[in-house]
């Protein structure tokens, strides 16, 4: 498979075929016929992922360097050009994202039936951006994909969404547009100091990278601004209120992505920007003291807001902050075992609350309820539906042999360490994600069905059994054997630690990190 | 070219060809209306005639510019260099868009008065000459042919009592602020002895930093910041802006404020330059203030002409910051940035009067609900703008933005482009609220948008604008570059002392 990957140059053309796809498709898909419309997405997105499909075997798993790069110049006069890359941490979120799609738009079949072709435009070119997000290594470049992304997830929301719609659009936008805004700014500064301390005025990454020692006071500032789009992004305790609105009045497939993908972007963010570029701010005692209690504080707060959830989309939205949480706390304990632990919660959590957001979608797409307090008993009735909405809480709660308790797993292996009592608090999250999980599966599925509504509902058709297939058997197969992906993803988790251990070893910040312990 | 020799009449005819073009066709203008002013087919004749006028001074201009017109030495009047070029090229689009979206404009609002287009020509030589200017007295004749035309054409409405309110009150302000302009040109001229910008700066550079001297920069600067509506000498232009006939509020928006922004620029660059320690701190807290001021009240409107005057202020903040480093970059990022939110604006403004029937004055945001169904192209055109005008990655508008925050950080300010940036997110609480409206909320009414149409030539004009704005957005190189290269021109010759 490598061979002829390798033989019709599949590293040369594949990242800019990904990023152009989705583009090129969106002009078809707004011109078809509207019927047609959501095919044309169905088929562009498939074509996608096949492609995509190739990473897998012609990704070099012994290399933590980027691979598959592209570069073109854009604007040489400013040092900004069309340069992309994957590494070991970027190959899963693509694989991730371009799995997403199909999925949605096969999700979306019968919800939307509203302005359709418009709909699946913004899908494709969402794809697009999301994709670009995680290949750029061109901080320009960076920026722009990171911006773009927004205006199709706020039609999405805006247009499709529930009831309230129209306010959890503009939350969204805003919320991310004044992170995001502080850091184009900080990405400006650090060129120009950079470009002024060496000459090369470049945006580069590996530029940028090789050199932001030289930022000095400069540094907490800039460090600040990257920190705050991502944690909102993320999103991190306290800026996370953007999230709920967005998570339940988006259509199903916007809860998808967003959880899936979107939220993804502010972790990958940290791996690859703000915590690189800045080690020795990120990892100063007073901000990795910040960092990991509001981590922990994410886990357990997102966990118990989750337990009083009435409604069950709801529920599942305040789970993503906890999972999330587990995420940044991986990150900051910066061992090998973490990091990978915390890619593999990044990876679990886009698949289980992915396939859970279906579940809810399509629940309500046959009762128009998601109140947990309307169902209840439904396994007698639908007993297909209800055994796969086991299976995936099960895996989100982090049952050994599904995905979820992997990822999990390490990051409190390989956390504890550094942080003995954070991760001692942070395991409770995981009870309480049972608890959450197991208390409304019990009321909506065993309990006693009392509801006269719930006797005729339908089990799921074939569709959306294709739909959630791809999910479950990601949700089995890495429970099981994840070894493939972690190996994968091992030696850039090595070097992002290795890059790590000066700022790490420094006495004083040792000294430090133990003593905030003890003091907590 | 060789350069051209200014000392001959056929030397200044060549470096004045593009404003003589457009003088004549002015005139020409005229002429014919004094024969047909009737009908509105003698209101047509007027505006194409115009229009050729107009294109043929582009078309002189671009030529002057590609052939490399310059001067040899000093300029005495005008200058000769690619910054006036490129400034007269946004000056000549603005006002070829306008005369083909007031052609169906005036006709369906009922104001057949053909004398609007020669107006509308004298306005733009005023802007030229304005722009072009290197002699303070130049200065103030083109500021003056720009704005007593101006002057007469927010007033056109005759028949709409805030019009003429709009057109009195930009005339008491406007001679109020032309006051300070000339006290200001008095006494630079007291202490330079001359009212040359380069001979300006050489004397300034030796000792123009006394009470005088400092004085009469601080009144040039007032009187050029009424004209540009910074804060705190803004509080003319929204009511100006939402009374006046909506094409020549496009018009203000874009060619007579670019002509303020480049004059400003030219001579805080020229002639100041030994000042930059008085005019730096000015322009910078009043760049804030303006960001701040306009963003923050143009939140508060509902009527969407007032919205849009109110983001015209807080957009000529952003300019001052262009203008604020007084770089090479910052000179270049004035011209992108005009350019960005000219066309920007002037198709917001052409949008919006297609959409207000008579009195567009009363289109609330909430009126545009439901245009995407209707009207998607209106609607998606409209959402472009909006987005250009917040400078969202891939528009212009982001590139103009870029460029400022590009500016302000390679001169070492922090600050500014901090507020810059949050003045931003604060303004995506007005512009959004239009998309909003167009694409998630259904129309009030079955038939809400049946008035909204526009002429051909208008929907031809707007679609190139609409496309310029995204293919800009994305490969700006030829803009960068070229305004970079233009913007050259201000800092050549900034010092040449007297005498040599």
């Amino acid at each position: 498979m490598t061979d002829f990957l390798l033989r019709i140059g599949y590293q040369s053309w594949i990242i800019p075929t990904l990023l152009l796809l989705p583009i090129g498709g969106m002009l078809p898909v707004l011109l078809a016929p509207a019927r047609l419309a959501k095919r044309l997405a169905l088929v562009v997105t498939t074509v996608e992922l096949v492609l995509s499909l190739g990473l897998w075997w012609a990704f070099d798993a012994s290399s933590g360097a980027m691979q598959f790069v592209a570069s073109t110049p854009w604007l040489p006069d400013w040092g900004i050009s069309y340069r992309v890359g994957i590494d070991g941490i970027s190959l899963f979120m693509v694989l991730l994202t371009t799995l997403t799609m199909p999925i949605c738009v096969l999700g979306s079949w019968a919800y939307i039936t509203e302005r359709e072709r418009g709909y699946y435009a913004l899908l494709l070119t969402l794809l697009s951006g999301m994709l670009g997000v995680f290949v750029s290594l061109d901080l320009f470049l960076f920026y722009v994909f990171w911006e773009v992304m927004l205006i199709p997830m706020y039609f999405i929301i805006g247009m499709w969404g529930g009831k309230n719609r129209l306010y959890a659009a503009i939350k969204f936008f805003i919320y991310t547009m004044v992170g995001s805004l502080l850091m184009l700014v900080a990405i400006l500064m650090m060129v120009w100091k950079v470009g002024a301390a060496t000459g090369v005025l470049d945006f580069s990454y590996e530029h940028l990278l090789s050199h932001s020692m030289i930022l000095g006071s400069a540094a907490p500032w800039l460090f600040g601004a990257f920190a705050l789009a991502f944690a909102i992004k993320v999103p991190v305790f306290p800026f996370h209120t953007w999230l709920p609105d967005a998570h339940v009045e988006a259509p199903t497939a916007g809860s998808v992505i967003l959880a899936g993908v979107l939220l993804k972007m502010g972790t990958y963010g940290f791996l690859r920007f703000a915590i690189p570029f800045f080690p020795d701010v990120a990892f100063a005692p007073a901000i990795a003291a910040l960092a990991v209690t509001l981590a922990v504080i994410g886990i357990i707060y997102g966990a118990l807001v989750a337990l009083v959830q009435p409604d069950v989309k709801k529920l599942v939205a305040y789970s993503s902050v906890s999972h999330l949480g587990f995420v940044m706390l991986g990150i900051w304990a910066a061992t090998v075992q973490s990091v990978q632990g915390a890619l593999m919660v990044m990876i679990n959590h886009g698949l289980s609350t992915g396939a859970l957001f279906l579940l809810i979608g399509m629940l309500y797409e046959r009762r128009h309820s998601r109140l947990i307090a309307d169902f209840g008993g439904i396994a007698k009735v639908v007993p297909v539906f209800s055994l796969i909405f086991t299976v995936v809480a099960l895996s989100s709660i982090g049952l050994p042999g599904l995905n979820g308790f992997v990822g999990e797993f390490l990051v409190l292996l390989g956390s504890f360490r550094a942080y003995p009592l954070a991760t001692g608090i942070a395991t409770t999250g995981v009870i309480f994600a049972a608890a959450y999980l197991l208390w409304a599966l019990q009321r909506i599925i065993f309990n006693r069905l009392d509801q006269p509504e719930n006797e005729s509902l339908v089990d799921l058709t074939p569709r959306e059994l294709i739909v959630l297939a791809p999910l479950l058997m990601g949700i089995v197969w890495l429970g099981l054997y994840p070894a493939p992906v972690l190996r994968r993803m091992e030696p850039t988790s090595r070097s992002f630690v290795e890059s790590l251990q000066p700022v790490l070893e420094k006495p004083a910040a040792g000294a430090a990190r133990s003593k905030m312990e003890a003091t907590r | 070219m060789n350069p051209i020799d200014t000392s001959t009449p056929l030397g200044v005819s060549l470096a004045l060809l593009p404003e003589i073009v457009v003088s004549v066709a002015a005139m020409g203008v005229l002429l014919v209306t004094a024969w047909r002013h009737r009908t509105a087919a003698d209101s047509r004749l007027a505006g194409w005639l115009s229009l050729a006028g107009l294109l043929i001074g582009l078309g002189t201009q671009i030529w002057l510019w590609a052939a490399g017109a310059r001067v040899e030495g000093i300029s005495q009047m005008v200058a000769v260099d690619g910054y006036r070029f490129a400034a007269n090229v946004i000056f000549l689009i603005a006002a070829i868009v306008t005369v083909v979206l007031s052609l169906g404009y005036l006709e369906r609002e009922g104001m057949l008065a053909p004398e609007y287009y020669t107006l509308l020509l004298l306005a733009t030589v005023g802007a030229m000459l304005l722009g072009g200017a290197t002699d303070l007295i130049l200065v103030f004749l083109g500021l003056e042919v720009m704005s007593v035309a101006v002057y007469v054409l927010a007033g056109f409405d005759r028949r709409n009592p805030f019009s003429s309110e709009a057109a009195l009150k930009y005339f008491l302000i406007g001679a109020f602020a032309s006051g300070f302009l000339l006290y200001g040109i008095a006494l630079v001229y007291g202490t330079a002895g001359t009212t040359n910008l380069q001979m300006i700066g050489a004397q300034y550079a030796h000792g123009g930093a006394t009470l005088m001297g400092t004085l009469g920069l601080a009144l040039l600067l007032i009187g050029f910041l009424f004209k540009v509506a910074a804060v705190p000498f803004h509080m003319w232009a929204p009511d100006v802006y939402d009374g006046a006939p909506t094409p020549v509020t496009g018009f203000m928006a874009t060619a007579v404020k670019a002509a303020g922004f480049v004059a400003l620029t030219r001579m805080v660059l020229v002639a100041f330059p030994a000042a930059q320690g008085l005019w730096q701190p000015v322009l910078g807290i009043l760049a804030i203030a303006t960001m701040v001021v306009g963003n923050l009240i143009a939140l508060s409107q509902r009527s969407l002409k007032r919205m849009l005057a109110y983001s015209s202020v807080a957009h000529a903040g952003y300019l001052l910051a262009a203008v604020w480093p007084g770089t090479r970059i910052g000179a270049a990022s004035v011209l992108v940035y005009l350019l960005a939110y000219g066309l920007t604006s002037l198709a917001a403004f052409g949008l919006l009067a297609a959409l207000g029937r008579e009195g567009e004055r009363e289109v609330t945001t909430e009126d545009l609900s439901g245009l995407a169904r209707s009207r998607p192209w209106m609607a998606m055109a409209m959402a472009v703008c909006m987005l250009s005008l917040l400078g969202f990655p891939g528009t212009f508008g982001f590139i103009g933005k870029w460029m400022i925050l590009s500016a302000l950080i390679t001169s070492g300010q922090w600050l500014i482009p901090v507020v810059l940036v949050l003045a931003s997110v604060v303004s995506a609480g007005y512009y959004l609220p239009v998309i909003m409206a167009m694409y998630m909320k259904p129309a009030r009414s079955a038939g809400a948008h049946d008035g909204a149409e526009l002429t051909r030539p208008a929907v031809g004009v707007l679609a190139v604008i609409i496309v310029a704005l995204l293919v800009l957005g994305v490969v700006p190189t030829e803009a960068l570059a070229v305004s970079m290269h233009t913007a050259t021109a201000l800092f050549d010759r900034a010092f040449v002392p007297l005498g040599q």
